[in-house]
Parts: C-alpha cells; structure tokens; sequence
C-alpha cells in the first residue's frame, strides 16, 4: 500500500473559498465555495479546464492572495508569504538571470539571514537531488527548459517545507522528459513524505502521481469530485496497459466531462430561449 | 586592433576634412584655425600651464556635479518607478526643472548656492538629473512580474525586491541615463562657469574669445571639455561591462 500516510508535512485546508477580482469586464469570480481537505503528507493532484482559477487555488496557499470569502490554512493557521511552511514551483521556472544557478537556489535561504557556506552548502545538496549537481556555476540561460524546471523545484525544496505547491512544473517539457519529471518527483517525495499540492492539465500525470485528484469545474472553480487513486507505489512512470490506472483515468474524465456540462446547461438554455 | 585602426583613421579623415575647409574656404584664424594652429597652441596652453589649471577645476566640478546628480537620481528613479503616488506629486516639478532652460536657471542657482564650487556643482548635478531619474524608473518598472511574484512568494519585502530584482534587471537602462548623463555633466559644468566663476574650461573659452580674440585658445579649451566627454563616457562604459552581466 501506501507509504504516504505516515508522512511528515502539514495539513491544509481551504474552506468555502471564493476569490473575485475587478476585472475590466466587471467583477470576475475565479474561484467560488471551494472547499477541500488535505491531509499532512498527501500528494494530491488539482486537474480542471484552463481559467478555472488552479493557480489561484495555489497562491492562495502560498499566502500571495488572500481569499475574498472564507479561510485558508496550514496546520491550522492562516498562510502568510514567507513564513516558511511552503515551497513554490511555477510553470515558468522564474530563474533570476544574472544569478548563478546556486544562487537562485540558494535565494530562498538568502531571505531568511542563513550564512554563506549553509547557503551553498544547502543548495548544492538540493540541486544534487534533483539531478543538476554539474551546472550549480551555470547561469540559468546556459540550462534547457528540463534542467531550469529541476533548478525551480530544487529552489522550492531548498528549505525543505513542510508543504510543496507545483504549478503545472513541467507543462512546457516534451511528453518523454515529462514522464521521467514524473517518476523523479515521486521518488523525492517517497524519499521525504511531505504534503504536496500539483496542479495539471494531464490526466496521466495525476494518476501517475496522485493519492486523490481533486477535480474542478470551468470557472468560477468548484470541487466537481475527488478520486482516490489507489494504485500501490512507487509507480512505473508509464502506467499504460494498467487496467486500475485506465479505469482512475476514466473516472477523472467523465468528472472532467460533467464538470463542462453542468457550466453549459445555463449557456445552452440561453441560447435556446432566444 | 582593427577597431582602433578605424578610430584612428575615422580620426584622421576628421582632420583632413578640417584642414580643406581652412584651405579651400580660405577661412582666416579668427574664423576658422587650422588644426595645426589649433596644436601648436595647444603646445604652449599646456607649456604655461594655463590649460591643466582651468581643465582641473572643469573637472572637479563634473566628478562632483555627475555623482551628487546621479546618486540622488537614482534613488529617486527607485521611489518614482516603486510608487505611482510619488510620480504623480514629484514627477510635475521634476519635468518644469528640466524644461525651464538651464541657462536661466544657473545665475540663480548661482546665488542661492553662494557662488563658489557648491553652486557649479549644484548646476551640473541639475543637469544630470533628469536623464538618469527617468531612465531608472523605466527601469525598475520593467522589472519581469513573474520574478517579483516569486520574490514575494519567498517573503521579499519592497527593499529587499528592489535590492535583488528592481536594481539589478534596471541597470541596463539606467546605465543609458548615465551615459546620457556624463555627457551633459560636462555641458552643466561650463553653464555654471559662465554664470560666474573665476577659472574652469568655460572661463578660458570666454578669455579666449572676447578677452584675447585667440579663436585657437577656445578651440584647445573646446578640444578638452570633448575630450573630457569622451573619457567619461568611457569610463561609464568600462562601467557598464563591469556591472552588466552578459
């Protein structure tokens, strides 16, 4: 079974949550009475359609956005930037370009007062586990988009949060490099269990690597069902041919599915009156 | 070496064209010197030591006038790109003491600033400002989004954001105000001498042409203030190399 539920980590927890912004077109609701449950240790994968406010959903967990209406909160307090208890891969990998490679890993110890030689000795260690242990003097425009996402992720492990957040980390990657991405990350986590958050679009990529998948509706964002992914680990990268992976996968799209239709049906009706 | 192989003959055409002006126009001295002339007088203004004397007191004013000018604009570069609240008060009597001409400012600057060398440095300093506050707070407002989410995402607060992002990603353009800059530190140093004082390069330009009518003095007195243009311009590029990463 799984190893995952011993883990260390923090719980989160996001209650009825809604996010609206001003928008030019007038008031834009991104998330809406979203609730959800993250137990310490979990990883769990958020997978829904484009715009239905997944990456609000992290930087509410970051402590970047506070929410319009309702809580969020780690181990049982509200999450500020900075404080420590989350670590933050982006789609982009948000490198600083005239820093070393070590030194943008290193930044996160940077801000916190850590000494020199912990710095660079705590970075090299977080880049030596994710794999770039050769590049650490390179500057991130000498990495390619593979390696640069790996130094993101180092920097976000560098601190060793109690909660990791991955947005869509590896979206830009080719299919191949990305299954590898996958498997390795799941290595990082069995190796040190901590409550992990991942954002997608794929839907093999969540069942690859979720304890649950939460899946959202098109926006404003509602929780339109959670799968619990039950396949024992660690898990091949490739899980074609795996007759329980299909049947989670299928469970996921038809969530996937009726999440578009029950944001139609109003649209549909609309039409059809007029 | 091929580089300055072109300088040189770039500079050599230069002289050339001078001298078939003289010659071919058949311009007298006070009109227009040859540049032998120009040399040989140059020879003498530094033999008698006249032309160190009021290049060191140009000098001064510039080295005193760019950095007081460029660290003040800088840093008020940093709060007008970092506030739209701090342009919107400042940046009106920002653009009114750049478009009200030097030239009238400096007799009054002059007197407020009890007309010695703080006065001509308050003038070239003036002068500098404009440029290089701009040009730093097009640059630190170009600062990448994405970056500064990041930042903050890590619990940068504003000083430290400006410190590893706003700074750093700005100094490309704010070497541009600085170039810009060093160059009319050189034009602000002359005003300010010609609003009154009693040496500098300015002062020999003025001796030369309406004291002594010896049109080759200001023309060695010209010759310097473009030299002293182009090695600060030089320096400010060594600079930028320096600090520029790429």
């Amino acid at each position: 079974m799984t190893s995952n539920t011993s883990g260390s980590g923090l719980d989160v927890g996001i209650d009825a949550v809604g996010v609206r912004f001003a928008s030019p077109a007038g008031p834009m609701e991104t998330l809406d009475a979203f609730s959800l449950e993250v137990p310490a240790g979990s990883f769990t994968v958020v997978i829904g359609p484009n715009g239905c406010g997944k990456s609000t959903l992290l930087r509410l967990v970051a402590g970047l956005l506070d929410p319009t209406v309702g809580a969020v909160r780690i181990g049982g307090t509200a999450p500020r930037a900075g404080d420590g208890r989350v670590g933050i891969a982006f789609q982009q990998p948000r490198l600083v370009p005239w820093r070393s490679v070590l030194d943008n890993v290193a930044l996160p110890l940077e801000l916190t007062g850590a000494a020199a030689d912990e710095r660079a000795r705590r970075a090299t260690e977080a880049l030596e586990r994710v794999g770039l242990g050769g590049v650490a003097h390179l500057r991130p425009r000498e990495l390619s988009g593979g390696m640069a996402q790996r130094a993101g992720l180092a920097r976000a492990l560098v601190t060793e949060p109690p909660v990791l957040l991955l947005d869509e980390p590896f979206s830009a990657l080719d299919a191949l490099t990305r299954e590898t991405f996958d498997a390795e990350l799941q290595r990082l986590w069995l190796d040190r269990p901590r409550t992990v958050i991942l954002v997608t679009h794929s839907v093999s990529e969540a069942v690859a690597l979720a304890d649950r998948v939460v899946v959202m509706t098109p926006r404003p964002g509602r929780v339109a069902r959670v799968v619990a992914v039950d396949l024992p680990r660690p898990r091949p990268a490739d899980l074609t041919g795996n007759a329980r992976a299909a049947e989670i996968a299928a469970e996921v799209r038809s969530a996937l599915a009726s999440g578009r239709a029950i944001e139609l049906r109003p649209w549909l009706q609309a039409e059809v009156l007029a | 070496m091929r580089r300055v192989a072109a300088s040189l003959a770039s500079f050599g055409a230069f002289l050339l064209a001078w001298k078939v002006v003289t010659v071919v126009g058949g311009l007298p001295v006070y009109i227009l010197p040859a540049p032998e002339v120009v040399a040989e007088r140059a020879l003498r203004a530094i033999g008698s030591g006249v032309l160190w004397e009021h290049t060191a007191v140009t000098l001064l004013e510039i080295v005193l006038g760019f950095t007081v000018g460029a660290i003040l604009a800088v840093l008020t570069g940093i709060a007008l790109g970092k506030s739209l609240l701090v342009e919107r008060v400042l940046s009106p009597y920002i653009v009114a003491a750049q478009a009200v001409p030097i030239l009238a400012l400096a007799p009054l600057l002059d007197i407020w600033f009890g007309g010695g060398l703080l006065a001509r440095v308050a003038i070239c300093a003036l002068i500098v400002f404009f440029p290089i506050a701009i040009a730093t707070m097009v640059g630190i407002r170009a600062a990448d989004p994405l970056l500064d989410e990041m930042l903050r995402s890590l619990g940068a607060g504003p000083a430290q954001r400006t410190r590893l992002l706003e700074v750093p990603s700005a100094l490309p353009v704010i070497f541009g105000g600085l170039r810009v800059g060093v160059t009319l530190a050189v034009i602000g140093a002359v005003v300010a001498e010609w609003a009154g004082a009693g040496s500098g390069l300015g002062i020999l330009i003025n001796i030369a042409n309406q004291g002594l009518f010896d049109t080759p003095l200001m023309f060695v007195a010209l010759a310097a203030l473009a030299i002293i243009g182009l090695a600060f311009h030089g320096l400010v590029v060594v600079a930028e190399r320096r600090l520029v990463s790429q």
